[in-house]
C-alpha cells in the first residue's frame, strides 16, 4: 500500500564549517504516521528534524513539503506551513523573558490575529489543562523544573493545533513520572492521526509510538522503513547501531529487539 | 617549501572569500531589516510591545545619564568660554561654540556612545543568549520571523530613542547648563538665550537629527547582527559584544565625519 508523503528530502547536503553533516541525503516521511529517528549522539538526528521543519536550510538539495520545494514557498505559504507545524526542542527552548502563559499565547496572537484576548486566554488555559501542566502559568521558564518546562514546550508546539509535530529528544533530562506523562501525551497525539517525527534514544517510546523507523549513522541513513521491518533488519551495521543506542539509553541488559517487540505487543 | 606557500595562499584565499561573504551577508541583513521595518506598522506586528519596551529601555531609562553629561558639558563650555574668550575680544563666540559642540558635534556623538554602552551591548548579549538557548529557532518554528519580531522593534526603538535623546541632550546642554553656570558665574538670561537663538540655524538642527538617525541605524543594526553571529556557545557572546561595541564606535565616528563634510561642503 503506497503512503502519502508529508516531507521528502532530495539530495540534501548540509555543511557546517568544514564538516559535512549530510551528503546526498534522500528520505521520505509519510503523512499521518509517526517516524522515529534513532542513531548515536552527533549523527545528525536534530539537524534532520530542523531541516524537515524548515528551521535549517540545506546547502544543497531540496526539502519537499507535500511535493513542493520549501525554498520556493511564498511568504504566505511559509507562514501557513509554520502555522501547521509544532516543534518540541531538546532543551524546551522556551522564551526566557516571557511567562509560560505568554509563551503559549504568542503563537496564537501571531497566527490568529482576529482572536480576542479572552479567547487566547481560554485556549491557553485549556491547552495547559490538557497536557497536565501543574505550575502557575505566570511563572517564567527559569522558575520551573526541567519536566514542567518540557511539558510547556509541548503545549506551545500544540497550541495552534498543528498537523505535523517534530520532537527532538522529548524524554531527555526529565524524571520517570514526567516521562510517563509525555509518552501518554505523544500516544494521544498519534491517535489524532498527526504526522510525527521524533528523534530519541528511548526504546520504550520507540516501541510504543513508532510506525516508521530511521536508523542514522554519521549523517547517513543506514535503514528506514516500517518499524517491524527495520528492527528485524539483518544488516550488521543497523543491528550494531540499534543495540548500541538503545542499550546506552535503557537499563535493560536483554535483547533490545525483543524488548521493543514486547512493549509493542503490550500496547496493542 | 612550495607546499607551504600553496597552503598559505589557500588560507589567504579562504580568508578573503570569507570576508567578502561576510560583507555581502551583512549588507543583505541590513536591507532585510530596512524592508521588514517598512512593513512593520502595516502588518500590525505583535512585536509592537517589543518596540515600546525598547523605547522605554533605550529612550527613557537613559535620560538621567544624558541629562548629567549634557548639563556638565554645557556648563564647562560656558565657564571656560566666558573666562577665556573675552580676553581675546571674542566673548560672543561662546554661543557659536555651544551650538557647534552641543548641537552639531558632541550632542549626537556622545548620545550615541552612551547608547552603544547601554543598549548596543544589551541587545547583542540578549540576542546571543537567545541563539545559544535555541529561542531564535523556537521563534522560527512557530512562524515568527526573528528579524521582524526581534530586530525591527530594536532597530526602530533605538533609532527613535536616539533622536529623542539627542533632543534632550540639546535641551539640557543648552538650557540646563545655563542654570548650573549661574552658580559659578552670572550670565544675563536674556542676553544668553537671544544670542543663542540668533546663532542657532535650521541647518544645525537638521545636521544633528540626521546624525542621530544614522547613529541609531548603525548601533541597532550592528548590535543585532553580532548577536545573531553567535553560533553555539555562551563564551562567544562577550566576544561578539566587544566586536559590536568596537564596530559601532568606528562606524558612528566615520558617519559623523561624512555628515560633517557634507554639511560644510
Amino acid at each position: 500500500m503506497s503512503m502519502e508523503t508529508a516531507i521528502r528530502f532530495e539530495n540534501i547536503e548540509v555543511i557546517k564549517g568544514e564538516i559535512i553533516l549530510f551528503e546526498d541525503l534522500n528520505i521520505s516521511f509519510p503523512k499521518g504516521k509517526s517516524t522515529v529517528i534513532m542513531g548515536p549522539s552527533g549523527c545528525g538526528k536534530s539537524t534532520m528534524l530542523k531541516l524537515a521543519a524548515g528551521i535549517l536550510l540545506p546547502d544543497r538539495g531540496n526539502v519537499l513539503i507535500e511535493g513542493k520545494p520549501l525554498l520556493k514557498f511564498s511568504e504566505k505559504e511559509l507562514m501557513e506551513f509554520r502555522k501547521h507545524n509544532g516543534f518540541v526542542f531538546q532543551d524546551a527552548a522556551l522564551w526566557a523573558n516571557k511567562s509560560i502563559f505568554q509563551n503559549l499565547a504568542l503563537p496564537l496572537e501571531f497566527h490568529f490575529r482576529h482572536l480576542h484576548s479572552n479567547e487566547v486566554r481560554r485556549r491557553v488555559e485549556k491547552m495547559l489543562a490538557t497536557i497536565g501542566f501543574r505550575d502557575d502559568p505566570n511563572l517564567r521558564p527559569a522558575q520551573l523544573s526541567a519536566g514542567e518546562c518540557k511539558m510547556a514546550s509541548f503545549a506551545r508546539a500544540l497550541i495552534t493545533d498543528p498537523s505535523v509535530i517534530f520532537m527532538d529528544s522529548p524524554l531527555i533530562s526529565i524524571d520517570s513520572e514526567v516521562i510517563d506523562r509525555i509518552i501518554r501525551l505523544i500516544q494521544d497525539i498519534k491517535k489524532e492521526g498527526k504526522t510525527i517525527l521524533i528523534s530519541t534514544h528511548d526504546p520504550r517510546l520507540t516501541s510504543l509510538v513508532a510506525d516508521e523507523l530511521v536508523v542514522l549513522k554519521k549523517g547517513a541513513v543506514l535503514e528506514s522503513g516500517e518499524f517491524d521491518n527495520v528492527v528485524r533488519s539483518t544488516d550488521k551495521e543497523v543491528i550494531t547501531v540499534l543495540t548500541d543506542v538503545l542499550s546506552k539509553a535503557s537499563t535493560f541488559d536483554g535483547d533490545i529487539l525483543e524488548l521493543l517487540d514486547t512493549d509493542r505487543e503490550k500496547d496493542s | 617549501m612550495i607546499d607551504d606557500e600553496a597552503v598559505m595562499v589557500a588560507r589567504l584565499g579562504r580568508f578573503v572569500i570569507q570576508k567578502i561573504k561576510n560583507a555581502f551577508y551583512s549588507i543583505g541583513f541590513f536591507f532585510i531589516v530596512i524592508k521588514e521595518s517598512l512593513f512593520f506598522l502595516r502588518r500590525r506586528q505583535v512585536g509592537f510591545k517589543v518596540l515600546v519596551m525598547q523605547i522605554l529601555f533605550t529612550g527613557v531609562e537613559a535620560l538621567p545619564i544624558i541629562a548629567i553629561i549634557s548639563i556638565g558639558l554645557g556648563a564647562v563650555i560656558i565657564i571656560q568660554g566666558v573666562s577665556l574668550l573675552p580676553r581675546f575680544g571674542q566673548g560672543d563666540l561662546i554661543y557659536s561654540i555651544l551650538i557647534i559642540v552641543i548641537t552639531r558635534e558632541l550632542g549626537p556623538l556622545l548620545t550615541a556612545f552612551i547608547i552603544i554602552a547601554r543598549s548596543g551591548t544589551a541587545i547583542a548579549t540578549e540576542i546571543g543568549n537567545m541563539v545559544t538557548s535555541h529561542e531564535i529557532e523556537a521563534y522560527m518554528s512557530v512562524g515568527i520571523n526573528p528579524v521582524s519580531y526581534l530586530v525591527v522593534p530594536r532597530f526602530l526603538g533605538v533609532t527613535i530613542s536616539l533622536l529623542l535623546l539627542n533632543l534632550y541632550f540639546n535641551i539640557f546642554g543648552l538650557v540646563g547648563s545655563y542654570f548650573v553656570t549661574q552658580l559659578v558665574q552670572a550670565v544675563p538670561f536674556r542676553e544668553y538665550f537671544s544670542s543663542l537663538l540668533t546663532q542657532l540655524v535650521p541647518a544645525d538642527i537638521f545636521s544633528s537629527l540626521i546624525k542621530s538617525l544614522a547613529f541609531g541605524v548603525i548601533i541597532s543594526t550592528v548590535a543585532t547582527y553580532h548577536g545573531f553571529q553567535v553560533d553555539y556557545a555562551s563564551t562567544e557572546i562577550p566576544q561578539k559584544v566587544i566586536k559590536a561595541v568596537a564596530q559601532s564606535f568606528v562606524y558612528c565616528i566615520l558617519a559623523n565625519v561624512v555628515i560633517a563634510l557634507v554639511y560644510y561642503i
